[in-house]
């Protein structure tokens, strides 16, 4: 019986393969998935764009195009073609990289270099949000164990506070932190610090201190905390109540292992469920803030009515949705097998 | 024979006290949030209902003379930097999100609820490609397609809330369907299909309102909330929601820029704040309750 | 308590809050187990058997749970009194025994911490979900037997090597037709009975002195409960271990059992040996007579 090892050579060359065409299979439809919605959500956009009252171009420069100015944007566009043919142009030169140029926000600026950088900002407004609160979630959930009758007078008000639009927890926090400054210029006389936020709306970079305020109203606004923790905390107790991990406890070993890995699928879950949120909430706290990222830069094009820039910005907000549940859907398929064998 | 007729006549009652008795018993046994929070869904639906018929003129109410003060027996929210009377303000102010609100919300649910049924109850390649157009809205993100809607079209509070709610079908129907078929399954509504109910009966009283109607309310509500939400971020923005003279809660809270007391943009932020809380605990508490009754 | 048990249970109480009041489902059950031995508990859904076991497991959920009696465990030579410290974690409020639940089950963890895996294990009675579904099958039976190891010095402990293969034995053991690719599968691709198998390789790798199966072949398709039943003696008798065997089918019972008891409504009714009950049916308690005639077993023997 000893004698069948692990190493016989024919049998595992043959699971590998095996293995491998499941998941080069699985991938493919993944990104094939991935491509045609992408393909999709910008051909509703686009769709969107020429479904527009009057001529589109007249509405976008309004009177002060030359006739040059007009035509190129005919030509970004594909306006002279019929839908399906413009939009084949159209979606070309995006995926070529080109955007087009902003009009009137920032006269003459390619739209990728504005919205390129900005994105970055906002992402890392996201995840830095979205992972902070997964974290304090997840050490909550773990340190308070199963509901019980005393918690709830504790953690009632905080999930009821916590349904506050994030817009509004940004405005609170920064009227807040706008009223300790003027308290503290009347007493001391210092000079202003950098991140000064509202009402004076100057644009700041180098600053941290902005960055951090955003992500705390948006860890703090639109229930993304109670609904972490309350997922987190369900998962958990019936994590703790399944067979299998009385099964592990029973024959002697470690049970964080078995838990810490069967909790990584329902957190990916709801940060999946999460993100499209999370970028929504972004976009105006970003604004409150005056944080140079994408949102700021949506409101201000559409202030000046500048559809390129409008358009670019949501083409990147798309793509980075599509690309982000790509990233989970792998990370859950590598944790979790029966993702894989349950397939599409 | 006559005992056994009175007994029934006793045990038949009207359709009314049969619901006041159950609700009664249900209310005593609810927690103190749903408590709380159905009396605040109540009072804005009271509020939102009686709106149209009291006349406020946003302009005439303007008086400098009295701006910026406190709280008293006539202006018992105090008044803002223009004079107007906050809590008139704020009344009115429902009347901004209410209408659209409802009816983006109705929309959402009905049609997010047939289309949920139809893919779930038939399958097939019309259920497939009905689900991969609604995973098509679905990718786009809700606060962005909206600002591109009102940067391209004229904005108004309407077609705000009708594209909010068209982006809101694909989650309901998505949620309808997974409940769809799972019930597809179960062998009392395959035993429906044997005895040779046609299957619209099926989906609309079976499946849709006796197994979802929960769900779906709660949902309604979500989107109610949402619409909320959406109109008071636009008019806090200020170029495409409610725009002044006229109150928005949005626009509003926006005072906060140029306000020198706390009541004319604290009240409102703190109206958004409860009345989104008390509608998702309201629609926690119907959906429970709904699960509850069926164990 | 001698020398010569295992496992020695007296006036075991347990209770459950539910919407209704609270309930008391196992109420003063005393049995002992001896080494080698199968005792059975024989019964019907609802009658208390699974929780009296969990609570020796120390597994027990639930509010308030194990409420009074002993349970002494013996492990090389060492007993070890289990609800000793009992009734420090029981006060009174308004009348009614209030229980610490938390801080128990704690104190309970920690003092089974050394006894789980080497003293007593356990299998279930769903083994599809008694099998962690993110590993393989393979890592989950090298777990108990690195558990098992862990109790060693360090001088005589397994290396890495030698427990994949002991791994792999014990696959063998519990005749698997391919234990290498079983090794590598995870549980959602092996069948119910497989499952099983894995499990009690799982459960016996720990080398225990006793093992609880709980209710194991329910589920199963019958030829696949034969197989499992079968195997289940064969390998009882070839590692010299205890077994706590908990099922409903008398047949199983019979077969496999050396004593039985049986209960009904949290109470023992009776205990007798597996040859009484075969040979001298019409004796026993009147439930046991009507459980031995829903086999079909008594017209059977008067025949």
């Amino acid at each position: 019986m000893s004698q069948i090892g692990l190493d016989h050579p024919q049998q595992k060359s043959a699971m590998l393969n095996e293995a491998t065409i499941r998941w080069s299979l699985w991938l493919g439809s993944k990104l094939l998935r991935g491509l045609s919605l992408l393909c999709g959500a910008s051909f509703i956009i686009y769709a969107t764009l020429r479904s527009a009252p009057g001529d589109m171009v007249d509405l976008i420069l309004g009177l002060n195009g030359t006739p040059e100015m007009k035509a190129d944007l005919r030509a970004e566009f594909g306006l002279d073609l019929n839908i399906i043919e413009g939009y084949g142009r159209w979606a070309w030169r995006a995926l070529s990289g080109d955007l087009g140029i902003s009009i009137t926000f920032m006269p003459g600026e390619p739209v990728l270099s504005l919205a390129g950088p900005a994105f970055l900002v906002t992402l890392s407004i996201a995840v830095v949000s979205l992972l902070c609160s997964i974290a304090v979630a997840y050490g909550l959930a773990i340190l308070l164990g199963p509901p019980r009758p005393r918690q709830a007078f504790l953690l009632g008000p905080i999930q009821l506070l916590n349904a506050a639009p994030s817009f509004v927890v940004a405005i609170c926090l920064a009227k807040v932190i706008n009223e300790l400054i003027q308290f503290q210029l009347a007493g001391g006389g210092q000079i202003p610090p950098s991140w000064y936020p509202i009402p004076t709306y100057q644009k700041i970079t180098d600053s941290i201190a902005p960055f951090c305020f955003a992500a705390l109203s948006i860890s703090l606004g639109d229930g993304l905390f109670t609904d972490l923790f309350n997922a987190l905390r369900a998962e958990l107790m019936s994590l703790n109540e399944s067979l299998f991990i009385s099964a592990v406890r029973a024959k002697g070993a470690a049970v964080r292992k078995h838990l810490i890995k069967n909790l990584i699928v329902p957190t990916l879950s709801v940060f999946t469920a999460r993100l499209p949120l999370v970028l929504s909430a972004v976009v105006i706290v970003e604004y409150i803030f005056t944080l140079d990222g994408s949102g700021y830069l949506l409101l201000q094009a559409a202030k000046n009515r500048d559809v390129p820039v409008v358009v670019g910005v949501s083409l990147f907000f798309i793509f980075a949705v599509i690309v982000m549940n790509l990233i989970l859907d792998l990370v859950k398929a590598l944790v979790d097998p029966r993702e894989v064998a349950k397939g599409d | 024979m006559t005992g056994q007729s009175t007994g029934q006549s006793t045990r038949q009652s009207t359709w009314y006290s049969t619901w006041y008795s159950t609700w009664h018993s249900a209310w005593k046994e609810q927690p103190l949030s749903f408590k709380l929070s159905s009396i605040i869904v109540v009072l804005v639906l009271c509020f939102g209902v009686i709106n149209p018929f009291i006349s406020y003129d946003p302009v005439l109410d303007v008086e400098l003379s009295r701006r910026d003060l406190a709280p008293s027996w006539e202006y018992w929210m105090g008044t803002d930097g223009q004079g107007r009377s906050v809590a008139l303000r704020l009344f009115k102010g429902i009347e901004a999100f209410f209408f659209p609100g409802l009816i983006a919300g109705l929309f959402a649910a009905f049609v997010g609820g047939v289309l949920g049924a139809l893919c779930g109850y038939f399958g097939g390649w019309i259920g497939r490609s009905l689900s991969a157009v609604l995973e098509l809205i679905d990718t786009l993100p809700r606060m962005v397609f909206l600002v591109l809607i009102c940067t391209i079209f004229p904005p108004s509070i309407l077609l705000i809330s009708i594209i909010s709610s068209v982006l809101f079908i694909p989650s309901i129907a998505t949620i309808i369907r997974r409940k769809v078929e799972a019930l597809g399954a179960e062998d009392y509504i395959l035993a429906h299909v044997a005895h040779g109910f046609h299957p619209l009966k099926i989906i609309s009283y079976h499946i849709l309102w006796l197994q979802c109607r929960a769900l779906l309310t709660r949902q309604m509500i979500f989107v109610f909330s949402y619409v909320l939400f959406i109109e008071t971020a636009l008019s806090y923005l200020g170029d495409y929601g409610v725009q002044e003279p006229y109150p928005s809660w949005g626009n509003m809270v926006a005072q906060s820029r140029i306000s020198a007391v706390a009541w004319p943009w604290a009240l409102p932020a703190l109206a958004i704040i409860i009345t989104i809380a008390a509608l998702l605990a309201f629609g926690d508490g119907i959906a429970r309750r709904e699960e509850e009754v069926k164990r | 308590m001698s020398e010569q048990t295992l496992v020695d249970v007296q006036d075991l109480v347990i209770e459950f809050d539910t919407p209704k009041g609270r309930v008391r489902v196992v109420d003063g059950v005393s049995f002992s187990v001896s080494p080698g031995e199968v005792l059975g508990i024989l019964g019907e859904s609802g009658s208390g058997k699974t929780m009296s076991t969990q609570a020796i497991l120390g597994l027990i959920g639930g509010y308030p749970g194990v409420m009074g009696g002993q349970i002494n465990l013996n492990d090389q030579g060492v007993t070890y009194e289990l609800l000793k410290d009992l009734p420090s974690f029981i006060s009174e409020r308004r009348g009614q025994p209030e229980k610490n639940e938390r801080a128990w089950r704690k104190h309970r963890y920690a003092q089974m911490k050394k006894l789980w895996g080497r003293a007593i294990t356990s299998i279930f009675q769903n083994p599809r979900r008694s099998l962690d579904p993110l590993m393989t099958v393979g890592q989950q039976v090298k777990e108990s037997i690195q558990a098992r190891e862990s109790h060693k010095d360090a001088l005589e402990r397994l290396n890495d090597q030698a427990q994949t293969e002991e791994a792999l034995e014990w696959l063998a053991k519990v005749q698997m037709v391919d234990p290498a690719r079983v090794y590598h599968s995870y549980p959602h691709e092996l069948s119910g009975g497989m499952c099983q198998r894995a499990m009690i390789a799982v459960a016996l790798a720990c080398k225990p002195s006793i093992l609880v199966a709980d209710e194991p072949t329910t589920g199963l398709d019958a030829t696949v409960r034969a197989q499992i039943v079968h195997l289940l003696q064969d390998l009882i008798k070839a590692e010299q271990c205890a077994m706590l065997y908990i099922t409903h089918d008398i047949r199983e019972m019979l077969y496999l059992a050396d004593r039985v008891i049986v209960m009904r409504h949290g109470k023992v009714l009776e205990q007798v040996s597996a040859n009484d009950l075969k040979e001298h049916a019409l004796e026993r308690h009147e439930y046991t007579q009507v459980l031995l005639d829903a086999a079909g077993m008594i017209g059977a023997h008067d025949e």
